[in-house]
């Protein structure tokens, strides 16, 4: 294998939902339960970085793991933040010569909808006092807009929970765990048209920790490595249609998520139709099926009869957020894009904790995205059994 | 007495008219007004007072009040819409209902958004139903 491969060797991940102790505490355990998980100590990490949300400094964690004098770079990037640090991580990687690095990332969010100031996003006090910067309704304008513009019906939108929680329900780590049918979902309380309350997902507490090693170590510190073939971020053009925007460009539509996962695809060689299990952004229903189609996993449309078939389920043609996703784990932001590639590499060494993929698959996907319009996406790959 | 929620909004108030920019290079239109244009780059831009009349591009309905900083006096669910104005879709409140149809033609208006400690009424802009 070449030196200039990374793969994952160790994935580590607390349990989603409320945690009442400190950040940090939560970090920790992720970080040990990912070195644990290929044989390492923190003495053997040789770089590392971190993301949250929060008011707490990932570089800090050397306090609790050890001051062994390693840089440690510091990932805030929103929603996007777990696709920034892999992709950190690989690029400190391959730019400085370190073997094995640490990345992690976590958040422990207070109840609620996130609130959000205007004048971080540049926009006057009036946005906010006017009731429009508001992430729920948002995501409620581009999926209502979406199903208009492909003619899907919104029923679509209690498939995606259904699914969310089904997969949850098996799933030891996941914060809610309990079924609902696409009837409990379409006649939950509504929160913004066309989205009911079974619908987004919440702020939560989380840690994930991945360790990486090149390609010369990976091999013998993991059975079965997972191979990081692309990672990939992207930024927005005009056309895209992005949270707190007050006015759209009346052009053709396009999203960073669009470039993000064609960049992605590219790098590692491969078309969408090649990926046999992926993760995509649900921070609600609907953008999981708007990520479907701005990936190119799933033709625009498609979607509505992907799930009445059960194309997404473990046994279908595309396992989609085989964890239960956002909607089921919540979304502490800095762990957030490390949980869906958590995922994806134990599905492809074939050990899931929840529902295990059956067809052994080989190629896996992972897509972010997030404020202020910011996408990144990754390629993981196996070799065959 | 009364005040807007931000002057920089308007071209006028009467008749009621939002106020973005355009830029000379590529003709976007942008609102608000700012001074460099997003779509190309471009640094020539103007203000410009853009059109009254359009037709809803996406609506939802707010069932919940936000939290802060939101402002109002009493809250009752509302309706925010994308209004596609032709040469810009402007983000706004959608008055009077609570349930709308991508594609009906609506018109600006400027309406009541809350009271200040002072008792002054502070207005801000929506579309309501034209036909």
């Amino acid at each position: 294998m070449s030196d200039d491969a990374i793969y994952i060797v160790g994935v580590g991940m607390t349990e989603f939902g409320r945690f009442d102790g400190e950040d940090p505490e939560l970090a920790e355990q992720a970080i040990r339960a990912s070195l644990a998980d290929c044989n390492l100590t923190w003495a053997d990490v040789q770089f590392a970085v971190g993301g949250t949300n929060g008011e707490t400094k990932p570089d800090n964690m050397v306090a609790r793991m050890g001051l062994t004098g390693i840089p440690f770079i510091t990932v805030k990037n929103g929603c996007a933040t777990g696709g920034v640090s892999l992709m950190t991580a690989r690029n400190g990687m391959l730019a400085e010569g370190h073997d094995i690095a640490c990345v992690v990332g976590y958040d422990n969010h207070a109840r609620g909808a996130f609130a959000a100031s205007p004048a971080r996003y540049g926009i006057g006090p009036w946005y906010g006092a006017s009731g429009m910067m508001v992430t729920t309704s948002y995501f409620a304008l581009k999926i209502q807009r979406y199903l208009h513009e492909y003619a899907m019906d919104a029923r679509t939108l209690g498939y995606v929970s259904e699914k969310a929680f089904d997969y949850a329900s098996a799933h030891p780590l996941a914060w809610r765990r309990k079924p609902i049918s696409v009837d409990e979902a379409m006649d939950a309380d509504m929160i913004n048209d066309p989205l009911t309350r079974f619908m987004f997902c919440s702020p939560d507490a989380g840690a994930v920790s991945l360790v990486l090693a090149r390609g010369s170590r990976a091999f013998d510190l993991c059975d079965k490595p997972v191979r990081l073939a692309a990672v990939t971020l992207r930024g927005r053009r005009p056309g895209s249609f992005e949270v707190f925007s007050p006015w759209l460009s009346p052009g053709p539509r396009t999203s960073p998520s669009v470039d993000a996962a064609a960049a992605a695809f590219a790098t590692a060689g491969i078309q969408p139709s090649d990926v046999q299990v992926a993760q995509v952004q649900d921070t609600e229903s609907g953008a999981e099926v708007m990520h479907l189609g701005e990936t190119g996993l799933v033709a625009h449309g498609a979607q509505e009869a992907g799930y009445r078939n059960g194309d997404y389920l473990v046994d279908g043609s595309l396992p989609i957020n085989t964890d239960g996703g956002c909607i089921a784990n919540g979304e502490p932001v800095g762990a957030s894009g490390l949980r869906q590639v958590h995922e994806v590499a134990r599905q492809l060494q074939g050990r899931a904790l929840g529902k295990q993929v059956p067809s052994r698959p080989t190629i896996g996907f992972t897509h972010v995205y997030g404020a202020p319009g910011i996408s990144a996406c990754t390629v993981l790959t196996t070799e065959g059994a | 007495m009364t005040r807007l929620i931000e002057e920089a909004l308007f071209a006028s108030t009467d008749p009621v008219m939002l106020a973005g920019s355009v830029c000379a290079r590529c003709s976007a239109h942008v609102f608000p007004e700012q001074t460099s244009c997003p779509m190309c780059t471009g640094v020539d831009v103007s203000r410009v007072a853009l059109p009254t009349t359009g037709v809803v591009w996406s609506w939802t309905t707010q069932h919940f009040a936000p939290k802060a900083p939101y402002r109002t006096d009493e809250f009752a669910p509302f309706s925010i819409g994308y209004v596609d104005l032709g040469p810009v879709i402007v983000e706004g409140w959608l008055l009077g209902r609570t349930s709308w149809t991508i594609g009906e033609p609506v018109r600006l208006a400027l309406t009541k958004a809350w009271t200040d400690d002072d008792g002054q009424i502070v207005y801000t802009y929506g579309f309501e139903a034209a036909s």
